[in-house]
């Protein structure tokens, strides 16, 4: 533990945090440009690995048009912070989505991530792509089950060892051996499944908060001892996109990042992409006026909720949480947590439940006392500590005054 | 002056200019920053919102104070070791004498001023120690609250240039893992660890400040050499017999 605490402090002196270069110079560009191209011709000669869905044909199905989808590659071309020169790369990498061989298992979770992909109203492109990647087993979707889903597995990983992306969602239960969570019909602990199929994965994709940083199931006390991949999986490239659900556009932009460059994007030092999550979303709020003006909604409904003043005093983590969802929003741009009145809870920072997703401002959330124990507001226990400091005063004035007059006395 | 009795430096102009600085500093810095943390007055102001800038003033305040108080710890600092006066390292390191010092101050102030057998001319340990644990926590505050406020510069731009959040990264990121081994939590260090702590510590501060206000007042009555007046006039009073 303490060398992994040593580690973690050299890791982070040694990190660029938060930096984002949105501005490489022409040079960069102009090689990338020809690396990417050389990348997607080569992945065109290939055939698709096993769907065979074309995507004009999917997009035309959910009556998304040309000059939509054109829309979207600009669009996910600025959130990859490349040149719009890079449009029709990004385009094109679209196309060949199905190239890449994916992988996709299921832990301690509530598959909340493939939901936040599949019951969108409408498939928006970002959710379309996600249907044409070659997603060669994903338990919620596939029709095989048992014995037959398990051979599937099995099949990919032998078929596509050292190449294929593997997505992981949920955390991993590490208490009692692993038995809080088992998979298949051989009971295999989701840390023996996790390991064996991240063993031959090119990269490791964490998806949403428990994924990444233990999510829910770690939130305290941790009955499961859960833990994130990279806590977890050593010797991978790992990915983290945390959010609670992650953001499918996010997912999109990994997978697009990797299929257009063959590698995977900047990481910041908690192994997030900086292209989603170099920004904080303080600073790109449509309320951040409300904020600085110190015009704050006081309860659910007020006036202030419903001239959309700021919702920090009902717990608003906007100034800690370091996300794009004021950029991009949520499915396709319709809106995000914010925008609907109801304030930020940190979903993509670690530990989020315990620390950010109380719903009131820190000062005035119980959380644990730095000695642990009970749980109180940090103005409670600050008040504490000053009346205690209080008493002894008070104790040891009445104490030197009697003291005093014994000492004149003696006199 | 009364008979018997001879004046001593104790605070040059320097060392009195820092603390009612830091005084004044932190009545701001408090006074600030717990509206920050939770707004605790409404802006009763009709105006629109570019106009109002309550948080903003709030936070700007916030930020001057810091700036003095980065300033005052860099003199501070600076003094410790090179002071033409007196270098207070010298009666924080656990020598034997020091040792000795402070516990012969500390059995002075539990004993309730039966016991003095120590020489209160000059600087002692005990003092040496807790002043320094007070620079320390606001050591703390400035590092912690620099990491804070780097998350804004997210960029890793500034008007002054790109240096700034760099250098704020390279001498604050630090606290990040400090906070979260004292925090604690199933997750990677996270910022909110460091925002906690650094709410933690202005309470901590405050203990501090009324402790210390009390052991000055204290010692004026029991010590009876005007120790209440070297933070005004730099100097008290002992008794001539007793300056070695």
């Amino acid at each position: 533990m303490a060398s992994e605490r040593i580690e973690s402090i050299k890791s982070l002196f040694t990190a660029k945090s938060a930096k984002v270069e949105t501005n490489k110079g022409e040079q960069y560009y102009a090689n990338l440009y020809e690396k990417c191209k050389t990348r997607l011709e080569s992945l065109q000669e290939l055939p698709p690995v096993s769907n065979k869905i074309k995507i004009e044909s999917a997009l035309e199905d959910e009556g998304v048009n040309r000059r939509d989808f054109l829309k979207w590659a600009s669009a996910t071309t600025a959130m990859l912070m490349l040149p719009a020169s890079f449009t029709p790369l990004v385009a094109k990498a679209a196309t060949l989505m199905n190239r890449v061989p994916v992988i996709w298992i299921e832990l301690q979770d509530c598959a909340g991530n493939s939901e936040a992909l599949l019951r969108s109203d409408g498939p928006k492109v970002d959710e379309i792509i996600l249907d044409i990647i070659s997603l060669e087993f994903q338990e919620t979707l596939m029709a095989a089950s048992g014995h037959q889903a398990e051979k599937q597995l099995e099949d990919a990983i032998a078929t596509f060892k050292g190449k294929y992306l593997l997505f992981v969602e949920g955390s991993v239960p590490m208490g009692m051996d692993g038995q809080f969570g088992t998979i298949g019909a051989k009971a295999e602990t989701f840390y023996d499944h996790l390991k064996r199929v991240s063993d031959d994965a090119a990269a490791v994709v964490a998806v949403g908060s428990c994924a990444t940083f233990g999510g829910i199931p770690a939130a305290a006390p941790n009955p499961t001892d859960a833990k994130g991949v990279m806590e977890v999986v050593n010797g991978k490239p790992i990915i983290n996109i945390p959010a609670c659900p992650a953001n499918p556009a996010n997912m999109v932009g990994v997978l697009l990042h990797y299929v257009l460059t063959g590698q995977i994007p900047e990481l910041d030092s908690l192994l997030r992409p900086k292209f989603a999550f170099g920004y904080r979303i303080h600073d790109n709020c449509e309320r951040r006026a409300h904020f600085d003006a110190g015009e704050y909604v006081e309860e659910w409904g007020d006036t202030g909720a419903k001239n959309n003043f700021c919702l920090y005093k009902m717990g608003c983590k906007g100034p800690m949480t370091f996300n794009n969802c004021s950029i991009v929003r949520y499915n396709e741009g319709v809106n995000w947590p914010i925008g609907v009145g109801r304030g930020c809870i940190g979903c993509s920072e670690p530990d989020f439940w315990d620390k950010y997703a109380y719903e009131r401002p820190m000062a005035n959330a119980n959380i644990k006392a730095p000695t642990g124990g009970v749980e109180k507001t940090v103005d409670q226990f600050g008040l504490g500590l000053l009346t205690a400091a209080g008493i002894g005063i008070g104790i040891h004035a009445a104490a030197s005054v009697v003291a005093g007059k014994k000492g004149e006395t003696n006199e | 002056m009364k008979e018997g009795y001879k004046k001593v430096k104790r605070m040059t102009p320097a060392m009195r200019i820092v603390h009612w600085a830091n005084f004044f500093s932190m009545i701001v810095a408090i006074v600030t920053g717990l509206y920050i943390a939770e707004p605790y007055y409404q802006t009763l102001i009709a105006e629109s919102a570019v106009d109002k800038y309550v948080m903003a003033w709030n936070r700007w305040g916030h930020f001057i104070v810091a700036i003095i108080f980065d300033v005052t710890s860099i003199i501070v600092a600076y003094l410790y070791f090179f002071s033409r006066f007196e270098k207070p390292y010298k009666k924080v390191i656990p020598t034997g004498k020091n040792i000795k010092e402070f516990l012969a101050v500390l059995m002075n102030l539990i004993t309730l001023n039966r016991k003095k057998d120590f020489d209160s001319s000059h600087l002692d340990s005990f003092n040496a120690v807790y002043f320094a644990i007070f620079h320390l926590l606001l050591a703390w505050m400035l590092f912690s609250g620099l990491q804070l406020y780097v998350h804004g510069l997210e960029s890793g731009e500034s008007s002054i240039g790109s240096w700034w959040p760099a250098m704020l990264h390279l001498v604050t990121d630090w606290t990040i893992p400090f906070s979260h081994a004292i925090v604690g939590g199933t997750g990677p260090a996270t910022l909110m660890d460091v925002r906690i702590m650094h709410h933690y510590i202005m309470w901590f501060i405050i203990t501090w400040v009324v402790i210390h206000i009390y052991y000055q007042v204290w010692r004026t009555i029991y010590w009876q050499e005007g120790d209440i007046a070297i933070v005004f006039g730099g100097t008290k009073f002992v008794k001539e017999d007793k300056e070695a």
